[in-house]
């Protein structure tokens, strides 16, 4: 399977999504649907291959995370869409599917994995660690969406989006909903890759040593920690919900892809494999 | 067999005028089983809401005044009151009322949205009734399919039409669920009266009312289903509500900015949906900048209402043509249905005659050994589809009314007919209703 299908899926799922956004014509919305769950299929195909053809998942270096991490969004939000029935929020996550796709479709090898990644701890760090993002990615599309609502609702200038996006109410619970699970699994995915790190300390690997607090990966991945357990206290303790839930949000996620794009490329000694 | 449709609605008759022929009151069953006793016609459904009511008929002769006489005597209503304001639909006319009916294009609010359901139910009603038949089977199954574009492809029904509805509809943009939510309303006057019984109609949690003499708000609140509360507990009432209704007689503002500010602090962020309907205003409009409170007035209302108003009228162009495309079309299939008996009478025409002939033959065709005249059999039928197979498209094909007439009685001249066949066609059984 050639491994700009996905992509190519993902594209087509993002206009389709678009266009039923404006038109609200119900075939495109299946259509969409159907597109982006193809889009995951052949993804899921496509990591399948690859696991049998390396022996191990592909989930060594930033590209081969990436996709990983597309692919569990695209499922988290098929997941979300199919409970809900709520397909306003399809048009920004395919798109961001379609945008982190064109990594791996550039670089579809997989990386031979290096003995000091032969532990589950490793596995179970990253997995941990993507599906915490991807849960903060559908965070900050429902508090984009929430912003765009509030600021209609409040200008009393009901328009496009009045008519197309759930209640605010509805945005916030699922703002917070998303941040809870995110939280959780980036809690584990962190104490998980401290441990790991820990027992790798003595290995004669330069990156095993970079796993420090001082390398950027790992500081800006503690400091989503930190802004995403405020998000998470502040809303049960100080009423921190609606529009500065949803900042938060938005701040955490951009975060979020800053550690993962240019800091997981360029900068990080410790995480470049 | 022809269509029609005869009735009044709200835009031929007023109001009490309506509400004496109405059908519903004494029970559709009864209506259709007093109508179907005067044998007027095959099919027939009786529609029946708060603004129309109308009979519509499949039948072979043309019954629009007997139809008129049944809706005057069965309702005890002299003809001539009624006469005048009857309006009558023959042949595809009919298909076009209804489809603007079931569309809301026909309604008094246009593009609402109950008629549709009230006009499957009628359907139902008389379906259940075995009153319906292939004809009405095909007009109302179209109506709901009009009412279905319509409403999907078109923004129609969008949009709040009133100042209550566009409350109530801004409510559930900003809550969601209303059926968890405190309300409260301050004042006791007529629109804090209505406003309330609307908010009931949507199962609020809590009704609170608040009005500075505590008699007027119980009086109120028996009526509307709620509490009353003393003036002093406005404060309070306020930190807990979910939506404020502020429609008191007060000339100065009641909720000022810093009572709605210290109301929010206890609230820890929770939203507060203010609705001010009061004139002059109950409530300070920069209370409305505070994050998470949201402040409508009477004239933000009013300004939606219009803005919804005006976007129906624009969509009304897309709507009718919806209508007119799938009246065409109903139009084209009972155009094609005139024709059938007298195809199936041609082709019964020609099955004898080759049938006849194999008969005649048979003397000298039984030393043939089986599968000859098997193949035999096989030649003469192909002939027989092949000579009709144009023709029968060709007719089929035929869609003006004079030109089918003109054919129809042509063809039964040349291949001499027979006329009772005519009927074949019609006594299908009724299409199946999906």
């Amino acid at each position: 399977m050639p491994g700009w299908l996905p992509l190519a899926l993902y594209a087509a799922a993002a206009i389709a999504y678009l266009v039923h956004f404006a038109r609200r014509e119900p075939h495109v919305g299946r259509t969409a649907t159907a597109l982006l769950a193809a889009g995951i299929v052949a993804h899921t195909f496509l990591i399948g291959m690859q696991t049998v053809q390396a022996g191990y998942a592909p989930l060594v270096g930033t590209t081969a995370a990436i996709s990983a991490f597309v692919w569990l969004l695209g499922l988290a939000y098929l997941y979300v869409e199919l409970t809900t029935d709520e397909r306003a929020m399809g048009m920004f996550v395919s798109a961001l599917l379609a945008l982190l796709s064109v990594l791996p479709a550039l670089n579809p090898d997989v990386e031979p994995r290096p003995p000091l990644l032969r532990s589950p701890l490793f596995t179970v760090h990253v997995l941990s660690m993507l599906f915490a993002y991807a849960s903060f990615a559908l965070a900050c599309v429902v508090s984009i969406t929430y912003v765009l609502l509030f600021k209609e609702i409040k200008a009393k200038h009901l328009g496009f989006f009045y008519s197309r996006l759930p209640a605010l109410q509805v945005l916030d619970v699922m703002n917070g909903r998303a941040i809870t699970v995110g939280w959780l699994f980036l809690t584990c995915g962190v104490v998980v890759g401290g441990i790991w790190a820990m027992q790798i300390h003595s290995s004669p690997d330069p990156r095993a040593q970079a796993m420090s607090v001082e390398d950027p990966k790992i500081l800006v991945a503690l400091l989503c920690w930190v802004v995403y357990t405020f998000a998470l206290f502040a809303r049960r303790m100080g009423g921190w919900t609606g529009r500065r839930a949803a900042w938060l949000s938005a701040i955490g996620f951009v975060l979020v892809l800053l550690n993962f794009v240019p800091v997981g490329y360029f900068l990080t000694r410790s995480h470049n494999f | 067999m022809r269509l029609l449709a005869v009735g009044i609605s709200h835009r031929t008759a007023p109001v009490e005028l309506r509400e004496s022929v109405d059908f519903g009151r004494g029970g559709l069953e009864t209506a259709l089983s007093a109508f179907a006793a005067r044998g007027l016609g095959r099919e027939v459904v009786l529609l029946s809401t708060c603004n129309r009511s109308e009979i519509y008929l499949g039948a072979d002769a043309d019954a629009a005044d007997a139809c008129a006489r049944f809706m005057s005597e069965y309702h005890g209503i002299s003809h001539e009151a009624i006469a005048p304001h009857l309006f009558v639909h023959r042949g595809p006319d009919v298909a076009q009322h209804l489809f603007r009916v079931a569309a809301g294009l026909d309604s008094m609010v246009v593009g609402e949205p109950q008629i549709l359901g009230q006009v499957k139910e009628a359907y139902a009603k008389a379906s259940a009734y075995k009153a319906t038949g292939a004809l009405t089977n095909r007009l109302f199954t179209s109506a709901f399919s009009v009412g279905k574009r319509v409403r999907s492809e078109t923004g129609l029904g969008e949009g709040a039409v009133s100042v209550s509805y566009a409350a109530i509809s801004l409510a559930k943009k900003i809550f969601g669920d209303l059926t968890n939510l405190d309300v409260l309303i301050l004042g006791a006057g007529e629109m804090a009266k209505l406003t309330g019984v609307h908010l009931q109609a949507q199962r609020v949690r809590q009704l609170s009312l608040v009005s500075r003499t505590l008699s007027t708000a119980e009086a109120l609140a028996q009526r509307v289903g709620g509490r009353a509360l003393p003036w002093d507990r406005l404060d309070k009432a306020l930190t807990a509500a979910d939506i404020v209704i502020a429609a008191t007689g007060a000339p100065d503002p009641v909720l000022t900015r810093a009572r709605v500010q210290e109301a929010m602090r206890h609230r820890r962020d929770r939203p507060l949906f203010v609705i001010d309907i009061a004139v002059p205003r109950d409530v300070e409009q920069d209370a409305g900048n505070l994050e998470q409170v949201f402040l409508y007035n009477i004239d933000d209302l009013r300004t939606i209402v219009q803005e919804n108003l005006a976007r129906r009228g624009a969509e009304l162009e897309r709507a009718e043509a919806i209508v007119h495309d799938e009246v065409t079309r109903f139009g084209a299939w009972m155009q094609s249905r005139e024709i059938i008996p007298t195809v199936v009478a041609l082709r019964q025409r020609f099955e004898a005659i080759r049938t006849s002939e194999l008969q005649r033959l048979e003397p000298k065709l039984a030393g043939l050994p089986p599968e000859a005249r098997a193949r035999l059999d096989e030649i003469t039928r192909l002939i027989v589809e092949k000579l009709l197979l144009t023709p029968t498209e060709q007719l089929k094909a035929v869609s003006d009314e004079r030109l089918i007439v003109a054919y129809a009685d042509a063809l039964h001249k040349l291949f001499a007919l027979a006329t009772d066949d005519k009927s074949g066609a019609r006594e299908r059984e009724p299409e199946k209703v999906s």
